[in-house]
């Protein structure tokens, strides 16, 4: 599958049978009213917005799993430390296309901003991105130029901070144990 | 879908207070009430307004969440809450005498839920349905109020991930009995959790 | 002046009836807004129609909703933010929680993510019994969502009606599961526990009677003239709006566009079955409506379908014999170093997943259910978001409500079939 006449297409990713177009934010509007037209891409899933602020801060063992149980031959079965390929920007924001028709395909398009870059609405290709924005905004504090109601949605009117940061904390209560004390 | 046996519950091992046995004498929460009502003494009149108060005690609808499905099946045929005059859940909190706050409850409902608690008339009383309500549940995070007693005073807590409708039945036919034996609403009893 | 004609059985409309420039707010017009007579209502939180914590703020002009914007928020329970602290066994327990109607679709969804980073394949007998579960499941979700619509709507037995058969459901998922709801019964691998020897005498039973149940249900309300008054015409959505505002399951369907993540993505055992797929083109309520009820009885196909397959596994694996994923049999434990071993591991420090991110999407009774799931390597989901049908599901209310009077509202954002938990996660 070619993706060459999508305009504004940095990087092609093709991971666990998904593709993934990374885009620059300034042509994301472009480049979705491209897939929509042209593509057919007309059913906007979801926009997932993603923190990735301590990311690779410390090394995992990598292992892939099978049903009969574990291959020795394949790469990164023996637990080898390593760390998580780092990240150019600190938040991506994900939409996840779909063409209803008579071929259904699925695709990411994926743009990266870093803190308080602004992300264009894409309002105008599908109407359904409206509360998907006002989520970003409320709960990643990504801003999006253009958007006809950019207010908070899950949390509260005059709720500070953005909760799903990771630099803002889980909350709640510690909590008592009674063989503590 | 009845399960068609001769042998008593007891027989398999199982013991629960609630079946009316004729040979079961009281359990431990009876005895404990009828010694309370004995101390506190209520007079013939206050008994038959307590009797009066359990016997139609009308809820609120305020179901949230998980907790409002299984709060909607003791309504329904199996587990029928009519036979304790409670199906009419009143839509009006000034028609409602019980609050079931059955799910969990965030900052953003906790406004709201004090409203519907303060448009309540006296007599009014509480019952925490779920680990959500009694207190935060699972979710020990920024959003959830970390049990509702923090905001309205609590006559019983109901545990569960959702309570069965028994177990609501359970915590409601305590409360049922707690005010029969002159226990006074929470209001008069605690003041809000800190 | 009033907005809407007079009250003709309405049709689907050409062209788009998004409201401009908010897609999910119906805002007033200029000229009855200057006519001073417009009224706003809050029709709150705590209402016992919204299924559940829904705020909708109405603006009436004499019946006619003119005006309509919808707050959520009420029930936002961070999640997401919970589910990055757990590890990944332990935050299965969370999704089922979101769309507490649906709650093993919701579970189903995060752990086909979690088998796809880690490029786990389940063995067939787990494949059969999820989807059997998945469909008792939709069962179950419709004969809530008819439960409480057909209240609502002044139809009130229909909720006693209903909830027969939902107990029936969940003492099934009872047998199985171990409890009503809620029911943790899908892990990383398969099962978390093998089909208990009673389950398909039962399931049969039910499957028997379900079908005459539904039978009982069209009997009071399909050809009830109050019900059609009370649905047919309303809440119109035409096929062109509802894909532009990312609608999937029933209201899609319900709108003409035949469409069906079971047929078109299949996933688990659904390739293997063989049912229809409901789809209505007058886009009203009552077109949904029906979409529901023939769901139904296609649900009861898949279930017949899957207890036939699995009488013949008795025996089978029920879950991956990966043991760096999945606990080793107990009798293991006893015996083999490895085993021991491996039981810890796992339950200490919990299974770790390749780094990635997913995408999976399964069709939910309310619609297209889908979970982004992004790891780092670690023992701990770095990322997780729920797309809920019914979040999007609520970004159609100001395209329904046109024309609507208010005793419509009850009906329509009845019909969007909303559950209050998937909508503020």
């Amino acid at each position: 599958m070619s993706w060459a006449g999508v305009p504004g297409v940095t990087a092609v990713e093709e991971a666990h049978g998904e593709t993934t177009l990374v885009v620059e934010p300034g042509s994301l509007v472009e480049a979705c009213t491209h897939l929509r037209d042209a593509e057919g891409f007309n059913f906007l899933s979801d926009i997932a917005t993603a923190d990735y602020l301590g990311w690779g801060g410390k090394g995992v063992s990598g292992y892939i799993g099978t049903a009969s149980g574990r291959d020795l031959n394949l790469p990164m079965t023996q637990g080898l430390q390593l760390t998580a390929k780092p990240k150019a920007r600190r938040f991506s924001v994900s939409y996840h296309l779909l063409s209803v028709s008579e071929t259904p395909r699925r695709l990411r398009v994926q743009t990266w901003v870093d803190d308080g870059e602004p992300v264009p609405t894409v309002i105008e290709v599908w109407p359904t991105a409206d509360w998907h924005e006002r989520e970003a905004w409320d709960m990643m504090g990504i801003p999006v130029e253009g958007h006809p109601n950019l207010k908070r949605i899950l949390t509260d009117d005059d709720w500070e901070g953005h909760p799903l940061r990771k630099d803002y904390p889980i909350g709640g209560e510690p909590v008592r144990f009674s063989e503590a004390e | 879908m009845a399960i068609e046996s001769d042998k008593r519950l007891r027989d398999h091992g199982l013991h629960s207070e609630r079946l009316l046995w004729p040979t079961k004498g009281p359990g431990k929460f009876e005895t404990e009430v009828d010694e309370l009502e004995k101390k506190v003494g209520l007079t013939t009149l206050s008994k038959a307004v307590a009797w009066a108060q359990t016997k139609s005690m009308w809820p609120d609808t305020f179901g949230l969440a998980c907790c409002a499905i299984e709060m909607m099946s003791i309504v329904s045929a199996r587990y029928d809450i009519a036979r304790f005059g409670m199906e009419a859940f009143r839509s009006s909190p000034r028609q409602a005498d019980l609050l079931i706050v059955s799910g969990r409850v965030s900052h953003k409902m906790a406004k709201p839920l004090r409203q519907i608690y303060d448009q309540m008339l006296e007599p009014k009383w509480v019952i925490a349905m779920g680990a959500c309500a009694s207190s935060g549940g699972m979710f020990n995070n920024y959003a959830i109020l970390q049990s509702v007693d923090k905001i309205v005073q609590v006559d019983i807590y109901v545990p569960g991930c959702p309570p069965r409708p028994e177990q609501l039945m359970e915590g409601i036919i305590r409360l049922h009995e707690a005010v029969q034996a002159g226990v006074p609403p929470a209001y008069d009893l605690r003041s809000l959790a800190p | 002046m009033t907005v809407a004609p007079e009250r003709t059985r309405a049709t689907i409309y050409e062209g788009t009836r998004i409201p401009r420039p908010i897609p999910t707010v119906l805002q007033v017009s200029d000229e009855i807004a200057a006519t001073g007579d417009v009224l706003p209502i809050n029709f709150g939180p705590n209402h016992p129609s919204t299924h559940g914590v829904l705020r909708l703020i109405v603006d009436l002009y004499g019946e006619d909703v003119v005006g309509l914007e919808a707050v959520i928020g009420y029930l936002h329970t961070g999640f997401e933010k919970n589910m990055e602290q757990k590890s990944w066994w332990k935050a299965i327990t969370y999704p089922e929680r979101i769309d507490y109607l649906s709650f093993q679709a919701n579970e189903l969804v995060f752990v086909l993510a979690i088998e796809k980073l880690l490029a786990l394949e389940t063995p067939p007998k787990a494949n059969w019994m999820r989807t059997c579960l998945c469909e008792l499941n939709r069962i179950h979700s419709h004969l809530v969502w008819l439960g409480t619509a057909a209240l609502e709507l002044g139809a009130i037995s229909m909720f006693w009606y209903c909830f027969r058969e939902r107990e029936q459901i969940l003492d099934l998922f009872e047998m199985v599961c171990g409890t009503r709801m809620h029911t943790r019964y899908f892990q990383a691998g398969g099962l978390a526990e093998d089909i208990p020897r009673g389950f398909f005498p039962e399931a049969r039973r039910f499957a028997t009677w379900m079908p005459k149940a539904v039978d009982e249900y069209e009997g009071l309300v399909d050809k009830n003239k109050i019900w059609l008054e009370r649905t047919v015409g309303l809440g119109l959505l035409s096929a062109e709006d509802a894909i532009a505002l990312g609608q999937s399951g029933p209201v899609l369907r319900g709108s003409g566009v035949d469409w069906d993540l079971r047929r078109v993505e299949p996933y688990l055992a659904y390739g293997d079955c063989d049912f229809r797929v409901p789809v209505h083109h007058e886009g009203d309520v009552y077109a949904r409506y029906r979409v529901h009820m023939e769901e139904m009885r296609e649900s009861v196909k898949i279930v017949s379908q899957c207890l036939d397959r699995l009488e013949g596994m008795e025996g089978e694996p029920w879950i991956a014999d990966d043991r760096k994923v999945v606990l080793p049999p107990r009798e293991e434990l006893h015996t083999s170093m490895e085993s021991l071993i491996h039981h810890f591991k796992i339950v200490t420090e919990g299974y770790c997943v390749p780094e990635g991110e997913v995408y999976v999407t399964v069709e939910s009774p309310r619609g297209e259910l889908g979970c982004y799931v992004v790891s780092d390597g670690g023992p701990r989901p770095w990322r997780v978001k729920f797309r809920a049908p019914s979040f999007v599901a609520l970004e159609a209310t100001a395209t329904c409500m046109s024309d609507a009077l208010v005793a419509d509202m009850i009906a329509i954002v009845g019909s969007l079939d909303t559950v209050m938990g998937e909508v503020d996660r």
